[in-house]
This record gives structure tokens, C-alpha cells and sequence, in this order.
């Protein structure tokens, strides 16, 4: 892994919970971690729904639908799957998530990969 | 058939608790509110009813992952009910309630009620502006903003569906309900405003696929673009996201600020739209960036600059 940026101690996030951090360094969109059957996950805060992606909570770190069991886009109610981003409910339906890359250090700290976006989506 | 527009908006909504944190902290007020649900009113009385999707008192729900339930319409008179139930009773069921209000099912399997409205009548100003030229509406040692100034939803304005079939829906509510149409955004949809109201639009479809039926947005009249702006700001602070605005809308001159909520959909408050009488032409023009809106901005925290060297500065 290239260069990163620290984001959290990886016992912040705790089982069936997501977070938002960011935007980090420039880009449009938060990172979005998520822990789910002890994996825990990044996923860029941006809705497929929309070419932009747009921001997906309906407040901070509001990620999550009423049960828990998938991350949604508050804009329209679609649900995607926390292990693969794709989205089952909805209007983007079938479409996915894009997969941010982290780390966890020995010491127990999460790093992102950067950059965390592509370069067309923070110029939008 | 005097019917002046949207008096409740029913969702069935997957978390009823964070529902009821959003739409307190959107500004209106929790009437008879539980943990099962209630109702959210602005400050005419029109607003949101929420209920958990699973609570067998809301209507049935669409065949999507929409959570809108209903559209309750408010009228002028139980004349314009019975109206109503004439026409549309040679077509589909229509259902007369004990408090005499009706239910049906629109073109799309939409539920729709109508009522003889709920609404109070408002009397409050709207906001004033002085400006060179004209007479001034802040007399003077009137102040125009100030920290905790009122910024509350005083009406639920609009409401904006995600529809398969254009032609359908502008058909059901113009012929049968005799709404009119007041602009077309071409690739999107018509706007329309009822009889008894003459607000650019009540009613703005927009053509997705099956799959998408449903509410897109709600929009809720504030007294100016200054207290869209401040209750607006004051909600992005209490961590609320932002989805697009503040700016201003073309086709009805009103200003926007779209929010995303848990009831899966957006929420808009909206301020100073067009009026229009019969004598209004439709306009015509194509759905895109530069149509849909006169200026578009993004909020961002405070700032303010300084006099003086920069700090660190020898001086």
C-alpha cells in the first residue's frame, strides 16, 4: 500500500455500526467504514444512483437503514449489501458501491489508501 | 372540484424513532407523537404523518422500496368530496370514511384521500426587503436578521412522484381532478397546481422506471429565501445532510434546498414561488442543469476576513 492516512482506532467502530470520515485530502466524498461479522469495511460516501455520487447519510454517521442490515441512501431509500457494495433495493439497483481500501496497523489503527477517489468524481 | 393541495403526507418508515428526531429538528411540531408514530405539523396545521411500515393502520404499501403510504388532499367543501367520489366512482372503488372523507387509488396505484382541509389560515408577513427605488418594507429600526430569528415551515407546499407513465398521471389529475399544468420540464415531467390554489405547483411528476414509483421529494413553504437559508444552516450544523441548494429554481421562481432524510426520500424547504392565474401559458423547456435552476450555491461554515497582518506575521 502506497501512501495513507490515518483515520481511526479500529475498536471505534463496533459491531453493525458504520462511520463517516473526510472528505479526506481534497476528495469530493467521505470514506464510510462499516463492521460487519467482525470484517470491517471502507466504502466511498457516494450514491451511484446520481454519475456525481452523492452523499448517502441522512445525518452524521446515519448510514444504516432501520434495521441495520444494509448501508442505505437516504436520498431515495436503496439498500446496498454491506460485504459488496451492491445495491438490491432501489433506484441504482444491481449497481455498486465503490470499494475504498484500508488497512489495519498491529497497533490497532485503521488507514485508508490514497487516493480514495478517482480524480472524475472530485471534479464533479 | 376545489381541491387546494397536499394537507398530510402518510409514510410508513423502517425507523420511527430516527424519523421523529429528523422531522422535530426539520421544524415542525410532534401532535399526539408516540413511540408507534404521529403527526408533524407546520404552522398552517398541514404536514407528515409517520407510522412503522409494519403497523396495520397505515394504507398498503407501494410495490417498491418507497415508504410514502398516502396523500392526504385537502378541499374546500364536502361538495367538492361528493364532486369527487362522482367522478371517480365510475372508474375504481372509492371508499367514504365515517369523518366523510373518501379514499382511492390514483392511474399508478398511488393511495390518495381527500378532506375538507385541515389548514388554518396563516397571518404573518412575509419576509421584507428594502431596496432603492421602492418603497421601503422594513420601517426604520427594523431589523431584517438576527441570531434566533423564527425560521419554521409554515405550510407543506409540494410534493414531487417518481412515475412510470407520464401521460397517465398528467392525464388522471388534469382530466379527472382538473388540475393544470403550468410548465413542462421536458425529460422530466409537468408541473401542476390544482384549482383552488395558485401556487406554481402542488404537484411535479418526474418519469423513472417502474421500479422507482414513488415520492421523490416534499417541499415546505418558509416565510423568504432568508429563513430558508437560516433554518437550513441551522440544520446542516445539527449534522443533517445536505443533497442540493441553497439556489433557485427557474419554472417557479422558488427557492430550493433539498436535504436527505430516513423516510427515503428528500425533503425541501422552499420559499417565495410564483403565483399563476388561468390566463398563464405553459413554458416548455428541456430537464437539465442550466433550466432547473437561476443560481446554485453550497454552504460552508462560517468565515469572515480579517483586517491586519497574517497571524505569525512580524509587525
Amino acid at each position: 500500500m502506497g501512501e495513507t492516512r490515518y483515520l481511526c482506532r479500529a475498536l471505534d467502530i463496533g459491531e453493525g455500526e458504520a462511520k463517516g470520515f473526510g472528505p479526506i485530502d481534497g476528495a469530493r466524498r467521505k470514506v464510510i467504514l462499516v463492521r460487519r461479522g467482525g470484517v470491517l469495511r471502507g466504502w466511498l460516501d457516494a450514491c451511484p444512483h446520481y454519475s456525481t455520487g452523492t452523499p448517502m447519510a441522512w445525518k452524521t454517521d446515519g448510514y444504516l437503514n432501520g434495521e441495520r442490515t444494509h448501508l442505505t441512501c437516504h436520498s431515495h431509500g436503496a439498500l446496498f449489501e454491506i460485504e459488496t457494495g451492491e445495491c438490491v433495493l432501489g433506484p441504482c439497483l444491481g449497481q455498486r458501491l465503490t470499494a475504498v481500501a484500508i488497512s489495519v496497523s498491529e497497533e490497532g489503527d485503521v488507514f485508508v489508501a490514497l487516493p480514495v477517489e478517482e480524480k472524475s468524481k472530485s471534479d464533479n | 372540484m376545489n381541491i387546494i393541495g397536499p394537507d398530510y403526507l402518510v409514510f410508513g418508515v423502517d425507523d420511527v424513532a430516527a424519523s421523529i428526531e429528523y422531522l422535530t429538528a426539520w421544524g415542525l411540531k410532534p401532535v399526539d407523537v408516540t413511540e408507534k408514530g404521529g403527526i408533524f405539523e407546520t404552522l398552517d396545521g398541514t404536514g407528515i404523518i409517520i407510522r412503522h411500515k409494519a403497523d396495520p393502520m397505515l394504507p398498503p404499501p407501494l410495490p417498491t422500496s418507497n415508504m410514502l403510504r398516502q396523500q392526504v388532499y385537502g378541499v374546500r367543501s364536502a361538495e367538492d368530496l361528493d364532486a369527487i367520489e362522482a367522478e371517480l366512482g365510475t372508474d375504481r372503488r372509492v371508499t367514504r370514511l365515517s369523518d366523510g372523507s373518501i379514499e382511492l387509488k390514483d392511474d399508478h396505484g398511488f393511495e390518495l384521500k381527500f378532506q375538507v382541509t385541515i389548514r388554518r389560515e396563516l397571518d404573518m408577513p412575509a419576509e421584507k426587503i428594502n431596496a432603492p427605488g421602492a418603497p421601503a418594507q422594513r420601517r426604520p429600526n427594523e431589523i431584517g436578521v438576527w441570531e434566533e430569528m423564527p425560521a419554521l415551515p409554515r405550510t407543506l407546499s409540494h410534493v414531487v412522484l417518481f412515475v412510470p407513465d407520464l401521460d397517465v398521471a398528467t392525464k388522471f389529475y388534469c382530466d379527472r381532478l382538473g388540475f393544470v399544468i403550468t410548465d413542462v420540464l421536458t425529460g422530466a415531467g409537468p408541473f401542476l397546481r390544482p384549482k383552488a390554489n395558485d401556487d406554481h405547483h402542488t404537484l411535479f411528476f418526474i418519469r423513472t422506471p417502474e421500479y422507482m414509483k414513488g415520492c421523490e421529494h416534499l417541499a415546505f413553504h418558509m416565510g423568504g429565501p432568508t429563513e430558508l437559508m437560516v433554518a437550513g444552516t441551522r440544520f446542516v450544523k445539527k449534522g443533517y445532510q445536505s443533497f442540493w441548494g441553497p439556489g433557485r429554481h427557474k419554472f417557479g421562481s422558488n427557492w430550493f434546498w433539498y436535504f436527505n432524510s430516513p423516510l427515503g426520500c428528500h425533503f425541501e424547504y422552499d420559499a417565495d414561488m410564483d403565483k399563476h392565474d388561468d390566463t398563464w401559458i405553459a413554458r416548455e423547456a428541456p430537464m437539465g442543469a442550466e433550466a432547473s435552476q437561476i443560481v446554485l450555491f453550497e454552504m460552508r461554515e462560517k468565515w469572515a476576513p480579517t483586517g491586519g497582518p497574517p497571524p505569525g506575521a512580524k509587525g
